[in-house]
Protein backbone atom coordinates (compact mmCIF):
# COMPACT_ATOMS: atom_id res chain seq x y z
CA UNK A 1 0.00 0.00 0.00
CA UNK A 2 2.76 1.92 0.80
CA UNK A 3 5.46 2.66 -1.44
CA UNK A 4 6.65 5.95 -0.72
CA UNK A 5 9.33 6.25 1.86
CA UNK A 6 10.52 10.31 1.77
CA UNK A 7 7.83 12.98 2.64
CA UNK A 8 8.10 17.18 3.20
CA UNK A 9 6.26 16.47 6.38
CA UNK A 10 6.10 13.46 8.57
CA UNK A 11 3.69 13.84 11.74
CA UNK A 12 3.78 11.23 14.00
CA UNK A 13 0.22 10.76 15.91
CA UNK A 14 -3.28 11.09 14.09
CA UNK A 15 -4.67 12.74 17.69
CA UNK A 16 -6.42 16.11 16.89
CA UNK A 17 -2.75 18.12 17.07
CA UNK A 18 -1.71 15.69 14.45
CA UNK A 19 -4.56 15.75 11.97
CA UNK A 20 -4.71 19.83 12.34
CA UNK A 21 -0.85 20.29 11.86
CA UNK A 22 -1.35 17.05 8.35
CA UNK A 23 -4.14 19.68 7.28
CA UNK A 24 -2.28 22.39 7.42
CA UNK A 25 0.75 21.10 6.02
CA UNK A 26 -1.05 19.28 2.91
CA UNK A 27 -2.74 22.88 2.44
CA UNK A 28 0.79 24.76 2.16
CA UNK A 29 1.84 22.13 -0.71
CA UNK A 30 4.01 19.60 1.37
CA UNK A 31 3.58 15.61 1.09
CA UNK A 32 2.32 14.62 4.22
CA UNK A 33 2.61 11.24 6.14
CA UNK A 34 0.77 10.96 9.30
CA UNK A 35 1.48 7.96 11.78
CA UNK A 36 -0.77 6.45 13.57
CA UNK A 37 0.00 3.07 16.23
CA UNK A 38 -3.35 2.45 16.56
CA UNK A 39 -5.14 0.42 14.49
CA UNK A 40 -8.29 2.82 14.21
CA UNK A 41 -8.18 6.39 14.64
CA UNK A 42 -9.61 7.87 17.88
CA UNK A 43 -9.74 4.74 19.88
CA UNK A 44 -8.81 3.98 22.41
CA UNK A 45 -9.97 7.68 23.92
CA UNK A 46 -8.31 9.00 26.80
CA UNK A 47 -9.76 12.17 27.49
CA UNK A 48 -13.02 14.01 29.32
CA UNK A 49 -13.98 14.78 25.94
CA UNK A 50 -15.02 18.72 26.84
CA UNK A 51 -14.46 21.76 24.65
CA UNK A 52 -15.16 25.36 25.21
CA UNK A 53 -17.23 27.11 22.92
CA UNK A 54 -14.65 29.87 22.90
CA UNK A 55 -12.83 27.50 20.81
CA UNK A 56 -15.16 26.52 18.78
CA UNK A 57 -16.11 30.52 18.07
CA UNK A 58 -12.50 30.87 17.51
CA UNK A 59 -11.21 28.49 15.01
CA UNK A 60 -14.35 29.11 13.17
CA UNK A 61 -14.60 25.32 13.22
CA UNK A 62 -18.54 23.89 12.56
CA UNK A 63 -17.90 20.44 14.36
CA UNK A 64 -20.35 17.99 12.63
CA UNK A 65 -23.44 16.90 14.70
CA UNK A 66 -22.05 13.40 14.50
CA UNK A 67 -19.07 14.29 17.32
CA UNK A 68 -21.15 16.13 19.56
CA UNK A 69 -22.27 13.92 22.28
CA UNK A 70 -23.91 16.63 24.28
CA UNK A 71 -23.75 20.28 24.44
CA UNK A 72 -23.41 22.27 27.55
CA UNK A 73 -24.48 25.07 28.72
CA UNK A 74 -21.97 25.55 31.75
CA UNK A 75 -20.53 24.54 34.73
CA UNK A 76 -21.25 23.79 38.23
CA UNK A 77 -18.30 23.69 40.74
CA UNK A 78 -18.48 22.30 44.33
CA UNK A 79 -16.91 22.85 47.37
CA UNK A 80 -15.57 19.82 49.31
CA UNK A 81 -18.27 19.85 51.83
CA UNK A 82 -20.86 19.62 48.43
CA UNK A 83 -22.60 22.18 50.42
CA UNK A 84 -22.18 25.47 48.37
CA UNK A 85 -22.62 25.07 44.29
CA UNK A 86 -21.40 27.95 41.95
CA UNK A 87 -22.79 27.67 38.19
CA UNK A 88 -20.82 29.64 35.52
CA UNK A 89 -22.57 30.24 32.26
CA UNK A 90 -19.91 32.13 30.47
CA UNK A 91 -18.22 31.05 27.01
CA UNK A 92 -15.37 29.20 28.45
CA UNK A 93 -17.14 26.83 30.13
CA UNK A 94 -20.28 26.46 28.08
CA UNK A 95 -19.53 24.11 24.79
CA UNK A 96 -19.41 20.45 23.96
CA UNK A 97 -18.86 16.66 24.89
CA UNK A 98 -17.50 15.79 22.66
CA UNK A 99 -17.59 11.95 21.11
CA UNK A 100 -13.56 11.51 20.39
CA UNK A 101 -13.65 8.26 18.75
CA UNK A 102 -15.74 10.28 15.80
CA UNK A 103 -14.07 13.49 16.19
CA UNK A 104 -10.87 12.09 15.75
CA UNK A 105 -11.71 10.05 12.69
CA UNK A 106 -13.80 13.52 11.21
CA UNK A 107 -10.53 15.49 11.53
CA UNK A 108 -8.19 12.82 10.13
CA UNK A 109 -10.44 12.71 7.29
CA UNK A 110 -10.54 16.27 7.03
CA UNK A 111 -6.49 15.97 6.45
CA UNK A 112 -6.58 13.07 4.61
CA UNK A 113 -8.96 15.00 1.91
CA UNK A 114 -6.39 17.84 1.71
CA UNK A 115 -4.13 15.02 0.68
CA UNK A 116 -2.26 13.77 3.54
CA UNK A 117 -0.98 10.03 3.90
CA UNK A 118 -2.51 8.51 6.47
CA UNK A 119 -0.48 5.13 8.15
CA UNK A 120 -2.32 3.04 10.96
CA UNK A 121 -1.05 0.10 12.79
CA UNK A 122 3.00 1.97 12.17
CA UNK A 123 4.74 2.34 15.13
CA UNK A 124 7.67 4.46 15.33
CA UNK A 125 10.56 2.70 16.84
CA UNK A 126 13.39 5.46 16.62
CA UNK A 127 13.67 8.92 15.71
CA UNK A 128 16.90 9.10 12.71
CA UNK A 129 19.38 11.93 12.41
CA UNK A 130 21.90 13.37 9.76
CA UNK A 131 24.33 15.69 10.59
CA UNK A 132 22.85 16.92 13.74
CA UNK A 133 19.22 17.51 12.04
CA UNK A 134 16.06 15.16 12.58
CA UNK A 135 15.78 13.17 9.47
CA UNK A 136 13.14 11.10 9.46
CA UNK A 137 11.78 8.17 11.57
CA UNK A 138 11.86 4.56 11.68
CA UNK A 139 8.33 3.09 11.57
CA UNK A 140 7.42 -0.93 12.02
CA UNK A 141 4.03 -1.75 9.86
CA UNK A 142 3.19 -4.48 8.16
CA UNK A 143 5.82 -6.92 9.72
CA UNK A 144 8.77 -4.60 8.31
CA UNK A 145 11.13 -2.07 9.73
CA UNK A 146 11.09 0.75 7.04
CA UNK A 147 13.02 4.39 7.33
CA UNK A 148 10.92 7.29 6.40
CA UNK A 149 12.53 10.63 5.44
CA UNK A 150 11.19 13.77 6.19
CA UNK A 151 11.84 17.52 5.93
CA UNK A 152 10.40 18.24 9.51
CA UNK A 153 9.12 15.79 11.56
CA UNK A 154 6.37 16.70 13.29
CA UNK A 155 6.10 14.94 17.56
CA UNK A 156 2.07 14.93 18.02
CA UNK A 157 1.98 11.68 19.96
CA UNK A 158 0.38 12.97 23.06
CA UNK A 159 1.39 12.65 26.45
CA UNK A 160 3.48 9.78 26.14
CA UNK A 161 5.35 11.90 23.87
CA UNK A 162 8.06 9.93 23.41
CA UNK A 163 9.04 11.12 19.97
CA UNK A 164 10.60 14.27 21.35
CA UNK A 165 12.55 12.33 23.69
CA UNK A 166 14.06 10.20 20.91
CA UNK A 167 14.88 13.46 19.04
CA UNK A 168 16.90 14.87 21.66
CA UNK A 169 14.42 17.44 23.68
CA UNK A 170 13.64 16.18 26.76
CA UNK A 171 10.57 16.05 27.78
CA UNK A 172 10.03 13.31 30.47
CA UNK A 173 6.80 14.30 32.61
CA UNK A 174 7.89 15.43 36.17
CA UNK A 175 5.58 13.25 38.42
CA UNK A 176 5.21 17.19 40.46
CA UNK A 177 3.36 18.90 37.38
CA UNK A 178 1.87 15.62 35.84
CA UNK A 179 -1.74 14.97 36.87
CA UNK A 180 -2.84 11.08 36.43
CA UNK A 181 -6.04 10.64 35.45
CA UNK A 182 -9.12 7.98 35.24
CA UNK A 183 -12.33 7.98 33.88
CA UNK A 184 -15.52 5.52 33.11
CA UNK A 185 -17.86 6.38 30.67
CA UNK A 186 -21.33 5.08 32.64
CA UNK A 187 -24.91 4.91 31.90
CA UNK A 188 -27.44 5.59 34.76
CA UNK A 189 -26.00 9.17 35.39
CA UNK A 190 -28.82 11.32 35.77
CA UNK A 191 -27.47 14.51 34.05
CA UNK A 192 -28.47 18.30 33.21
CA UNK A 193 -26.54 20.52 30.76
CA UNK A 194 -23.67 21.33 33.16
CA UNK A 195 -20.60 20.03 33.31
CA UNK A 196 -19.76 19.39 37.57
CA UNK A 197 -16.29 19.68 38.84
CA UNK A 198 -15.49 18.70 42.36
CA UNK A 199 -12.81 19.99 44.27
CA UNK A 200 -12.04 17.68 47.13
CA UNK A 201 -8.28 17.18 48.27
CA UNK A 202 -9.72 14.26 49.88
CA UNK A 203 -10.69 12.64 46.87
CA UNK A 204 -8.67 14.06 44.15
CA UNK A 205 -5.83 15.58 45.69
CA UNK A 206 -4.12 18.57 43.44
CA UNK A 207 -6.59 17.96 40.64
CA UNK A 208 -11.24 17.26 40.73
CA UNK A 209 -13.86 14.60 40.31
CA UNK A 210 -15.64 15.62 37.16
CA UNK A 211 -18.94 14.72 35.80
CA UNK A 212 -19.34 15.68 32.05
CA UNK A 213 -22.26 14.67 30.71
CA UNK A 214 -22.64 12.75 27.35
CA UNK A 215 -26.58 12.62 27.32
CA UNK A 216 -29.85 12.81 29.44
CA UNK A 217 -28.08 9.69 31.46
CA UNK A 218 -24.83 8.57 30.46
CA UNK A 219 -21.77 10.87 31.32
CA UNK A 220 -17.67 11.11 31.68
CA UNK A 221 -17.17 10.42 35.87
CA UNK A 222 -13.33 10.89 36.18
CA UNK A 223 -10.63 11.83 38.13
CA UNK A 224 -7.33 13.58 37.80
CA UNK A 225 -4.90 13.67 40.98
CA UNK A 226 -1.20 14.96 40.74
CA UNK A 227 1.72 12.75 39.88
CA UNK A 228 3.06 13.11 43.83
CA UNK A 229 -0.40 12.31 45.41
CA UNK A 230 -0.56 8.70 46.10
CA UNK A 231 -1.75 5.86 46.24
CA UNK A 232 -3.21 6.20 42.73
CA UNK A 233 -6.11 7.41 40.78
CA UNK A 234 -8.64 4.74 40.36
CA UNK A 235 -8.63 4.56 44.12
CA UNK A 236 -9.72 7.48 44.49
CA UNK A 237 -12.61 7.78 41.90
CA UNK A 238 -14.25 4.39 42.90
CA UNK A 239 -14.28 5.99 46.43
CA UNK A 240 -15.79 8.66 45.31
CA UNK A 241 -18.39 7.37 43.44
CA UNK A 242 -19.52 4.90 46.44
CA UNK A 243 -19.11 7.49 48.83
CA UNK A 244 -20.23 10.76 47.60
CA UNK A 245 -21.74 9.80 44.67
CA UNK A 246 -24.18 7.80 46.60
CA UNK A 247 -27.70 7.52 45.85
CA UNK A 248 -27.71 9.57 42.22
CA UNK A 249 -24.94 6.77 41.06
CA UNK A 250 -26.46 3.72 42.29
CA UNK A 251 -27.34 2.28 39.75
CA UNK A 252 -24.28 3.47 37.49
CA UNK A 253 -22.09 1.07 35.28
CA UNK A 254 -19.42 1.71 33.67
CA UNK A 255 -19.40 1.06 29.72
CA UNK A 256 -15.22 1.70 29.70
CA UNK A 257 -12.31 3.11 31.53
CA UNK A 258 -10.09 5.20 30.09
CA UNK A 259 -7.03 6.99 31.73
CA UNK A 260 -4.10 9.04 30.75
CA UNK A 261 -0.83 11.37 31.77
CA UNK A 262 -1.93 15.04 31.64
CA UNK A 263 0.99 17.46 31.89
CA UNK A 264 -0.29 20.16 33.89
CA UNK A 265 3.31 22.51 34.28
CA UNK A 266 5.06 24.99 31.79
CA UNK A 267 5.15 24.34 28.22
CA UNK A 268 8.07 22.64 27.08
CA UNK A 269 11.10 25.04 27.00
CA UNK A 270 12.21 23.87 23.25
CA UNK A 271 9.74 23.42 20.73
CA UNK A 272 11.74 23.02 17.56
CA UNK A 273 15.20 21.35 16.61
CA UNK A 274 16.42 21.33 13.19
CA UNK A 275 13.70 19.03 11.06
CA UNK A 276 11.94 18.89 13.99
CA UNK A 277 8.77 19.94 15.85
CA UNK A 278 6.96 19.36 19.23
CA UNK A 279 3.46 20.09 19.37
CA UNK A 280 -0.02 19.27 21.53
CA UNK A 281 -0.01 17.77 24.84
CA UNK A 282 3.52 15.88 23.76
CA UNK A 283 4.46 19.64 23.96
CA UNK A 284 2.70 20.12 27.65
CA UNK A 285 0.34 22.44 25.49
CA UNK A 286 -2.40 21.35 28.44
CA UNK A 287 -4.03 24.24 30.11
CA UNK A 288 -2.76 23.85 33.72
CA UNK A 289 -6.13 24.39 35.79
CA UNK A 290 -8.89 21.90 33.80
CA UNK A 291 -6.07 19.82 31.98
CA UNK A 292 -8.02 20.32 29.04
CA UNK A 293 -5.70 19.73 25.79
CA UNK A 294 -8.03 18.88 22.88
CA UNK A 295 -8.01 22.91 21.72
CA UNK A 296 -4.69 24.08 22.35
CA UNK A 297 -3.37 20.47 20.18
CA UNK A 298 -5.55 21.56 17.30
CA UNK A 299 -4.48 25.08 17.61
CA UNK A 300 -0.75 24.49 17.82
CA UNK A 301 -1.14 21.52 15.29
CA UNK A 302 -2.35 23.62 12.57
CA UNK A 303 0.48 26.52 13.52
CA UNK A 304 3.58 23.94 13.35
CA UNK A 305 1.76 21.90 10.33
CA UNK A 306 1.41 25.57 8.32
CA UNK A 307 5.14 26.25 9.11
CA UNK A 308 6.19 22.91 7.98
CA UNK A 309 4.26 22.87 5.23
CA UNK A 310 6.08 26.53 3.72
CA UNK A 311 9.50 25.43 4.94
CA UNK A 312 10.06 22.15 3.56
CA UNK A 313 8.92 23.83 -0.26
CA UNK A 314 11.54 26.06 0.31
CA UNK A 315 14.00 24.12 1.79
CA UNK A 316 14.68 25.91 4.91
CA UNK A 317 14.20 23.16 7.53
CA UNK A 318 16.93 24.30 10.07
CA UNK A 319 15.57 25.40 13.89
CA UNK A 320 15.88 28.98 12.90
CA UNK A 321 13.27 29.03 10.50
CA UNK A 322 10.77 26.62 12.16
CA UNK A 323 11.20 28.45 15.05
CA UNK A 324 8.13 31.19 13.04
CA UNK A 325 5.87 27.75 14.71
CA UNK A 326 7.29 28.40 18.40
CA UNK A 327 7.24 32.04 17.92
CA UNK A 328 3.75 32.32 16.73
CA UNK A 329 2.78 30.11 19.68
CA UNK A 330 4.39 31.65 22.35
CA UNK A 331 2.91 35.07 21.49
CA UNK A 332 -0.61 33.80 20.98
CA UNK A 333 -0.91 31.17 23.80
CA UNK A 334 1.57 30.99 26.80
CA UNK A 335 1.08 33.53 28.28
CA UNK A 336 -2.33 32.92 29.51
CA UNK A 337 -1.15 29.31 30.47
CA UNK A 338 1.48 30.67 32.66
CA UNK A 339 -1.09 32.56 34.43
CA UNK A 340 -3.24 29.62 34.69
CA UNK A 341 -0.10 27.95 36.03
CA UNK A 342 0.33 30.85 39.22
CA UNK A 343 -3.71 30.12 40.08
CA UNK A 344 -3.11 26.22 40.02
CA UNK A 345 0.29 26.23 42.53
CA UNK A 346 -1.88 28.82 44.26
CA UNK A 347 -4.93 26.47 44.59
CA UNK A 348 -3.01 23.38 44.90
CA UNK A 349 -1.59 24.90 48.42
CA UNK A 350 -5.41 24.96 49.63
CA UNK A 351 -6.80 21.82 51.88
CA UNK A 352 -10.82 21.20 52.23
CA UNK A 353 -11.26 23.61 54.80
CA UNK A 354 -9.49 26.45 53.00
CA UNK A 355 -11.90 25.41 49.82
CA UNK A 356 -15.16 25.49 52.03
CA UNK A 357 -14.35 28.77 52.93
CA UNK A 358 -13.50 30.13 49.82
CA UNK A 359 -16.50 28.97 48.64
CA UNK A 360 -18.94 30.89 51.01
CA UNK A 361 -17.14 33.85 50.03
CA UNK A 362 -16.72 34.04 46.48
CA UNK A 363 -19.49 34.00 43.68
CA UNK A 364 -20.20 32.99 40.29
CA UNK A 365 -18.40 36.62 39.18
CA UNK A 366 -15.26 35.67 40.96
CA UNK A 367 -15.22 32.35 39.50
CA UNK A 368 -15.47 33.92 35.74
CA UNK A 369 -12.92 36.11 36.92
CA UNK A 370 -10.80 33.68 37.83
CA UNK A 371 -11.21 31.92 34.27
CA UNK A 372 -10.42 35.38 32.64
CA UNK A 373 -7.17 35.96 34.33
CA UNK A 374 -8.45 38.88 36.61
CA UNK A 375 -6.87 37.23 39.79
CA UNK A 376 -6.30 40.79 41.80
CA UNK A 377 -10.08 41.40 42.81
CA UNK A 378 -11.22 37.98 43.73
CA UNK A 379 -8.31 37.37 45.96
CA UNK A 380 -8.80 40.92 47.28
CA UNK A 381 -12.28 39.90 48.22
CA UNK A 382 -11.68 37.05 50.16
CA UNK A 383 -8.55 38.30 51.91
CA UNK A 384 -10.96 41.38 53.26
CA UNK A 385 -13.10 38.49 54.51
CA UNK A 386 -10.24 36.08 55.74
CA UNK A 387 -7.01 37.80 56.22
CA UNK A 388 -5.54 34.70 57.15
CA UNK A 389 -5.66 33.78 53.70
CA UNK A 390 -2.98 36.30 52.29
CA UNK A 391 -0.08 34.21 52.71
CA UNK A 392 -1.01 31.24 49.63
CA UNK A 393 -3.30 34.21 47.94
CA UNK A 394 -0.93 36.92 48.31
CA UNK A 395 0.31 35.50 44.90
CA UNK A 396 -2.32 36.31 43.15
CA UNK A 397 -2.77 40.15 43.83
CA UNK A 398 0.03 41.00 41.70
CA UNK B 1 12.12 -5.99 37.30
CA UNK B 2 9.02 -3.49 36.31
CA UNK B 3 6.08 -6.17 36.23
CA UNK B 4 2.53 -4.67 34.52
CA UNK B 5 -0.40 -6.66 35.69
CA UNK B 6 -2.35 -6.86 32.05
CA UNK B 7 -5.45 -7.59 34.37
CA UNK B 8 -5.37 -3.87 35.72
CA UNK B 9 -3.35 -1.68 32.71
CA UNK B 10 -5.52 -0.16 30.56
CA UNK B 11 -2.92 0.68 28.28
CA UNK B 12 -2.77 4.72 28.92
CA UNK B 13 0.47 5.19 28.48
CA UNK B 14 0.76 7.30 31.50
CA UNK B 15 4.38 5.02 32.39
CA UNK B 16 5.76 5.63 29.06
CA UNK B 17 5.23 9.15 29.39
CA UNK B 18 7.32 9.10 33.06
CA UNK B 19 9.92 6.62 32.43
CA UNK B 20 13.00 9.12 32.06
CA UNK B 21 14.97 6.22 29.78
CA UNK B 22 12.49 5.21 27.13
CA UNK B 23 12.81 1.99 28.66
CA UNK B 24 8.93 1.25 28.60
CA UNK B 25 6.64 1.19 25.39
CA UNK B 26 3.36 1.18 24.82
CA UNK B 27 3.75 -1.83 21.98
CA UNK B 28 1.54 -2.11 19.14
CA UNK B 29 -1.11 -0.42 21.87
CA UNK B 30 -2.01 -3.43 23.92
CA UNK B 31 0.99 -4.29 25.74
CA UNK B 32 3.95 -2.08 27.78
CA UNK B 33 7.08 -3.87 27.43
CA UNK B 34 9.94 -2.83 30.04
CA UNK B 35 13.56 -3.09 28.33
CA UNK B 36 15.31 -4.43 31.33
CA UNK B 37 18.44 -3.12 30.27
CA UNK B 38 17.36 0.59 30.30
CA UNK B 39 15.51 0.08 33.47
CA UNK B 40 17.22 2.14 36.09
CA UNK B 41 14.53 1.29 38.90
CA UNK B 42 13.31 4.95 39.27
CA UNK B 43 9.84 3.48 39.86
CA UNK B 44 8.09 6.36 38.25
CA UNK B 45 6.00 4.23 36.16
CA UNK B 46 4.23 2.95 39.48
CA UNK B 47 3.40 6.16 40.87
CA UNK B 48 2.05 7.16 37.53
CA UNK B 49 -0.06 3.84 37.11
CA UNK B 50 -3.82 5.38 37.52
CA UNK B 51 -4.40 1.70 38.40
CA UNK B 52 -1.69 0.60 40.06
CA UNK B 53 -0.76 -2.29 37.29
CA UNK B 54 2.76 -2.05 37.57
CA UNK B 55 4.81 -3.21 40.60
CA UNK B 56 8.80 -3.74 41.04
CA UNK B 57 9.17 -7.16 41.65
Amino acid sequence: MFSKTDYDVVIVGSGPCGSAAGMAAAKAGASVLILERKKDIGSPCRCGEGIGQHWVDEFEMKIADKCISSKINGAALYAPNNKTELVVKNKESKGYVLNRKVFDLWLAEQAGREGAEISVKSEVLDVTKDGGRVSGVVVERDGKQERITSKVLIAADGGESTIARMAGINSTAALYDTDFGLEYEMVNVPCKDLIEIYFTNKYAPRGYVWIFPKGKDTANVGVGIGGHCKPYAKKYLDAWIKEVGGERLKHAQPMAMKGGIIPVGAPMKDLVLDGFMVAGTAAHQVDPIHGGGISLAMDAGYIAGKVAGKCSKSGKCEKSALSEYERTWRQTREAKLLKRLLLRKVLEQLNDEDLNAIFQIIDTHGVENLLTGDYAPVAKDIIAKRPQFIKVLGALLK
Amino acid sequence: MITVDRSKCIYCGACVGVCPKLALKLKNDVRVECDSAKCIRCLACTKACPCAAISDQ
